[in-house]
């Protein structure tokens, strides 16, 4: 090798870069779809009567909700771990081939795993459990990923120079751990195709189709310790990660408290995982089970405002960069909505709130307020942060960036606004009884009454869509048509006008 | 031994999996060795009616439709007697949905028809003004796969010990006995059966002539299921 | 015993447990604020501030491994 400094390698971050963007479109468009779908039915024949069975909203939903949590977000998570695991263990890719092979290995088997999956949903290929559509084969698939993904990281730990953990790599390991057990668990299936019949027949119906080894209540009790968990370690824990590397970066500030966030880390680790409970609140499931999914609903609160208000505190004294920098801007609204969600999500699990809520569109709000406001926005304002250091060029816009700030917050506005509506609105009209005693409302009544917040709502996504879309050109110039600069990007992002 | 986690990786690691395993080896496990046993008057899915649940699960219903009544008096008033767990004990996966985009589906099958389910897939709008439910035409091109079905049944009966071919105790005293076939072909013959029986209340000829000719499209099926919802 | 006890004395005991190592930890980070290597809790922010490669780790993983040649101090 020629006589150069070592420098970081980001090879493998780029790459996921790439899959970050094209994902969030693809998950982001299905998603518009479906809100203008709820509200405007006759676009479930969007591209024909032909293509009916591929276009209407219960064949994409799953789509949608898979391509943002698998897609998008987790693009993101590696696209960051690429980035900020080398820079914080102070170790170059570049100094282990078999990491780099890894690396690459990791990206290309991901993306054959993701373009199976959407193949296989779109034909009708699904276990319906949700975030758990696939079948078996992409299990197996899912699986071979993560662990590759696991040794690139705990290769890279291994070969590092500072000897403490960072933080963010906690971060990073919990979601690692947490995916890997929870899915493993919650796929746990047989597949049907081996089993022989009296009469000596073997290898019957469909190759992939399997069955699920839990039953009725069981099943539901482990796919929502799943679901919810999944939120946990896909959607929480290593967008942390991301905020308690870019926020003191970007900024130049420590962070507020670093033991704090040690605190933080294992109350969120034991807390979490017991929160479950909650979404089977008046099931079929025991009693004590849901009343322990309500109070360790509440007692999240702590951890989650832990780190949160850690980070908030971070920019003490430095509040001018909120106004003056639109990705601190992203950064300091993407906690707010973090602490604004972690707040609702416990009032929701009140049993009382949740007899209204449960079912109805408050909780699609809470979630979507979850990832537009504080996944979304963070995820885009890391490769915001990464895009001049890894591409060594300066951002395409510093106005375009602003201007989408505002629109993308414009909609997550309307979005959740319209769907407290709408929720509480149907909530109410469910269980409203007239003076005799009967129910004053028929089902269609409480569906035709949501209309005009299925517009708004639609309205919402579609400007979040925009604002995307302008982040996506804004990556796209600054990789094609800013100078190179001589080194790598120090401190603060550099903005042009 | 804080710092010492904080340094040691592989032992960090364990750690963390200690901390977030708690909650699923207590909760959850624990729950398993009481299996959900099913209540009197619950039987296991008819080959058709299995292969109903696929197209329900295929075409995603439980996106928009519950299979949960809570015990609330609006609920029970709606929808009927609020859900058993031992009602769900054949139940893989479980349906609850989560999103009640359209009404509840746990007991459809005591206040709506063969005829009105046809009608309904055929063009929502015509039967319920103001639904934003999507047609489903397709279900009455596409035929259903019986064979698939077959190999779950044999899945099913040999893993979980679902009682196919046996005596299961009915409510009213009666018992009633599910049939599971013991070849491909009588599968396919025992679902064609269950089919003439709903295909013979159905108005659209093409699917009275495709089950005529042996064929089983997916609506035929898919009613079969909903109308066992009780 | 049932196993519906044990799923009672199993949670209240691993809960306690917890709690206490929780709390512990917390005692120790607040009147310690150095781990057991003298670096100071507080400093460990550094690692990402000061994440070029060629910047001195807050605490090196060994002698001969840090840092490579030519990293400034």
């Amino acid at each position: 090798m020629e006589n150069r400094p070592l420098e970081y390698d980001y090879t493998i971050a780029k790459m996921f870069m790439l899959t970050t963007i094209a994902f969030g479109i693809v998950g982001m468009l299905i998603g518009v779809i479906l809100a203008f779908q709820l509200a405007f039915p006759g676009l479930n024949l969007i591209l024909g009567d032909g293509l009916a069975e591929y276009t209407n909203f219960s064949r994409l939903r799953p789509l949608h909700t898979d391509a943002v949590i698998f897609g998008f977000t987790l693009s993101g998570v590696f696209a960051t771990w690429y980035y900020v695991g080398q820079r914080v263990l102070k170790v170059s890719m570049a100094e282990s081939r078999l990491l780099m092979t890894l690396g690459k290995l990791h990206f290309w088997l991901y993306v054959i795993v993701v373009a199976a999956a959407v193949y296989s949903l779109f034909a009708g290929v699904t276990t319906s459990k949700e975030y758990a559509e696939f079948e078996w084969p992409i299990d197996v698939g899912v699986v071979v990923v993560w662990v590759i993904f696991g040794m690139s990281m705990f290769g890279l730990i291994g070969i590092r120079r500072e000897k403490s953990l960072y933080i963010s790599v906690w971060y990073y390991i919990a979601t690692f751990l947490g995916i890997a057990m929870l899915y493993l668990f919650n796929n746990m299936e047989i597949p049907t195709y081996f089993v022989t019949s009296p009469a000596g027949e073997s290898g019957i119906g469909a190759w992939y189709h399997s069955v699920s080894m839990y039953a009725g209540t069981n099943d539901a009790l482990v796919q929502w310790w799943y679901g919810h968990n999944a939120v946990a370690f896909g959607f929480t824990v290593p967008i942390v990660a991301m905020i308690y590397y870019f926020l003191p970066k970007e900024s130049g500030q420590a962070i507020y408290s670093y033991k704090l966030s040690l605190l933080s880390f294992w109350g969120l680790m034991f807390v979490y995982l017991w929160a479950g409970g909650h979404h089977l609140l008046y099931s079929t499931v025991p009693d004590w089970m849901q009343t322990m999914g309500s109070i360790f609903s509440i007692v999240l609160i702590l951890p989650s405002w832990g780190s949160a208000i850690n980070m908030l505190l971070t920019m003490k004294g430095e509040w001018q960069q909120v106004a003056a920098s639109p990705l601190i801007k992203f950064m300091v609204l993407g906690s707010t909505f973090y602490m604004f969600s972690t707040l609702e999500g416990p009032i929701q699990a009140i049993k009382s709130v949740n007899a209204i809520a449960h079912f109805t569109d408050w909780i699609v709000g809470h979630v979507h307020d979850g990832v537009l406001g504080w996944v979304g926005f963070m995820i885009m304002a890391s490769l915001y942060h990464m895009a001049p250091r890894v591409f060594k060029r300066e951002i395409y816009s510093k106005s375009l960036m602003a201007a989408q700030f505002w629109i993308q917050t414009l909609g997550v506005v309307l979005y959740f606004s319209s769907m407290w509506i709408a929720g509480i609105t149907q909530g109410m009209m469910w269980r409203a009884h007239d003076e005799f005693g009967n129910l004053a409302y028929s089902f269609i009544d409480t569906v035709t009454v949501l209309h005009p917040y299925y517009a708004i709502r639609g309205v919402g996504g579609l400007l979040y869509l925009v604002g995307f879309l302008m982040f996506a050109y804004n990556i796209y110039k600054t990789m094609s048509s800013r100078p190179v600069e001589e080194r790598e990007l120090q401190s603060a992002s550099p903005m042009g006008a | 031994m804080f710092h010492w986690l904080e340094k040691h990786p592989f032992f960090f690691a364990v750690g963390v999996f200690i901390a977030i395993a708690f909650a699923g080896l207590i909760e959850i496990l624990p729950n398993f060795a009481q299996a959900s046993r099913p209540v009197i008057g619950t039987a296991p899915y008819s080959t058709l009616e299995l292969a109903g649940r696929h197209v329900y699960i295929k075409n995603s219903c439980n996106a928009c439709h519950s299979q949960l009544i809570r015990p609330f008096k609006s609920e029970t008033d709606r929808y009927g007697h609020y859900s058993l767990s031992g009602e769900y004990a054949y139940d893989r996966p479980f349906l609850w949905g989560s999103k009640r985009t359209g009404p509840d589906l746990m007991r459809v099958g005591n206040y709506r028809t063969t005829d009105w389910h046809e009608n309904h897939m055929k063009d929502p709008q015509s039967v319920v003004p103001g639904s934003i439910m999507p047609a489903y035409k397709w279900l009455f091109t596409n035929s259903a796969d019986i064979d698939t079905v077959y190999a779950e049944q044999l899945t099913v009966a040999k893993h979980f010990a679902v009682p196919y071919n046996q005596d299961v105790p009915m409510k009213d005293g009666s018992v009633q006995n599910v049939k599971m076939a013991s070849s491909i072909a009588e599968a396919r013959s025992l679902a064609l059966e269950e089919a003439k029986v709903v295909a013979a209340d159905m108005k659209d000829q093409d699917v009275k002539d495709a089950v005529a000719r042996g064929e089983i499209p997916e609506i035929v099926a898919l009613i079969a299921y909903m109308n066992s919802l009780k | 015993m049932s196993i519906a006890e044990l799923q009672a004395y199993g949670y209240f005991v691993l809960t306690f447990l917890l709690v206490v190592v929780l709390y512990g930890y917390i005692y120790h980070l607040y009147t310690k604020k150095r781990d057991a290597d003298g670096v100071d809790y507080e400093s460990y922010s550094n690692m990402a501030l000061k994440d070029d490669i060629d910047d001195a780790p807050v605490s090196a993983l060994s002698d001969e491994k840090v840092p490579f040649e030519g990293a400034k101090k």
